[in-house]
């Protein structure tokens, strides 16, 4: 009688996780369209999307095809993301040659100026973009930042780090993203290539 | 039943790893409730709001170490006659990231406590009198932060006549 008691209870609680979980995703594709990334994103297309720049350019992820993308989501009120972004500096300009383009998604619900002003202070050589809740919710819900997506040649995602790790973690993860081979058959077509500015400073408006 | 139990431990583990992943956990700040205050009027009442944050996060003092993080604010409404005089937030404790042990923050964790003094003119109406408010933070854990968010808070006084 007990086990079928404990059995039955165990019953109930799966099934209670599982409604809630079948819930929480319905109610998020209702609000925002299917969720594009949850669980292990290794091995998974990165969503394409197309966001306005600082400096006023409107930059496509797919315009990096044959590039490594580390795509970091970060806001200036979030200290770890102020420590991570000197090492970004530094593999850009490391490993820029060999096909890495990094790329900040500003998260921030501030004037463009303020997230320009930071960047400029912090001598940020990549492109900023800025951040929608779509672009988010394309990527798992970015909630915690750092969030940052490392993106091989072709694409897809390679890893994944959320939270602020170390620069040696950042370094292992662009090579991870570099050392795949371009194959344009697995990759939508390439567009026009897009220069990596080696500074941000110019200012725009939201 | 042995593999059923199985298989419910299995659950459970498998949900304890998800939940450790960093950035699944999401922040909370709780306040205690405030029950009725009663306010003479003419006279002031100091009320302690007491606030309970989320084990593992922490959120930025009052005054935070740099103009770009976002500090904690408490914002009153209160209705008329009701005003508020006075709000003092507690002094924030240092904190800094293992990876830039020179940057200190000034945070609040655990329980902390903001002191308000609320007051009622002479010639208040005795009544009940709704204050209502919010209370804006920023949480961080010790790797991840997350946006900025408000809870309310609100509370009754109940004005009294000499």
């Amino acid at each position: 009688m007990l086990k079928r008691n404990a059995f039955i209870f165990v019953m109930l609680v799966v099934v209670i996780m599982g409604m809630l979980a079948v819930g929480n995703y319905l109610d998020r594709s209702r609000k925002h369209g299917p969720v594009k990334l949850v669980g292990d994103v290794r091995n998974v297309p990165a969503p394409d999307f197309e966001l306005p720049s600082l400096d006023g350019r409107k930059i496509k992820l797919s315009d990096f095809r044959g590039q490594a993308v580390l795509l970091n989501f970060w806001a200036t009120w979030c200290s770890p993301c102020k420590i991570e972004m000197p090492w970004f500096v530094d593999v850009q300009k490391q490993y820029g040659k060999d096909g890495l383009v990094v790329l900040g998604v500003a998260m921030d619900d501030t004037e463009s100026a303020k997230i320009a002003e930071f960047t400029h202070e912090l001598g940020v050589n990549y492109p900023v973009l800025l951040g929608t809740d779509k672009v988010s919710d394309d990527y798992g819900d970015v909630r915690a930042l750092p969030t940052t997506f490392y993106i091989d040649r072709n694409g897809m995602i390679v890893a994944k780090a959320v939270g602020l790790l170390g620069r040696e973690e950042v370094e292992n993860d662009v090579k991870k993203a570099l050392s795949s081979s371009y194959k344009p058959s697995l990759a939508q077509p390439r567009r026009a290539a897009v220069a990596v500015k080696t500074s941000q400073t110019k200012e725009a408006t939201r | 039943m042995k593999r059923s139990l199985f298989g419910f431990i299995a659950f459970v583990v498998a949900g304890l790893a998800w939940s450790q992943e960093p950035g699944y956990k999401q922040p909370s700040v709780v306040m205690a409730a405030v029950e009725n205050i009663q306010l003479r009027a003419g006279g002031s009442f100091s009320l302690a709001l007491d606030f309970r944050i989320g084990t593992d996060f922490h959120i930025n003092s009052n005054k935070p170490r740099a103009d770009y993080l976002i500090p904690t604010v408490l914002k009153l409404n209160p209705t008329e006659p009701v005003a508020v005089a006075d709000v003092k937030y507690p002094a924030g404790e240092d904190m800094t990231f293992a990876f830039s042990p020179n940057e200190k923050l000034s945070v609040y964790s655990g329980d902390f406590t903001i002191d308000t003094v609320l007051k009622a003119p002479a010639n208040a109406a005795a009544g009940t009198y709704p204050v209502k408010g919010e209370l804006r933070f920023q949480a961080c854990d010790r790797s991840a932060c997350y946006p900025p968010r408000s809870i309310p808070v609100q509370f009754q006084v109940i004005v009294v006549r000499k």
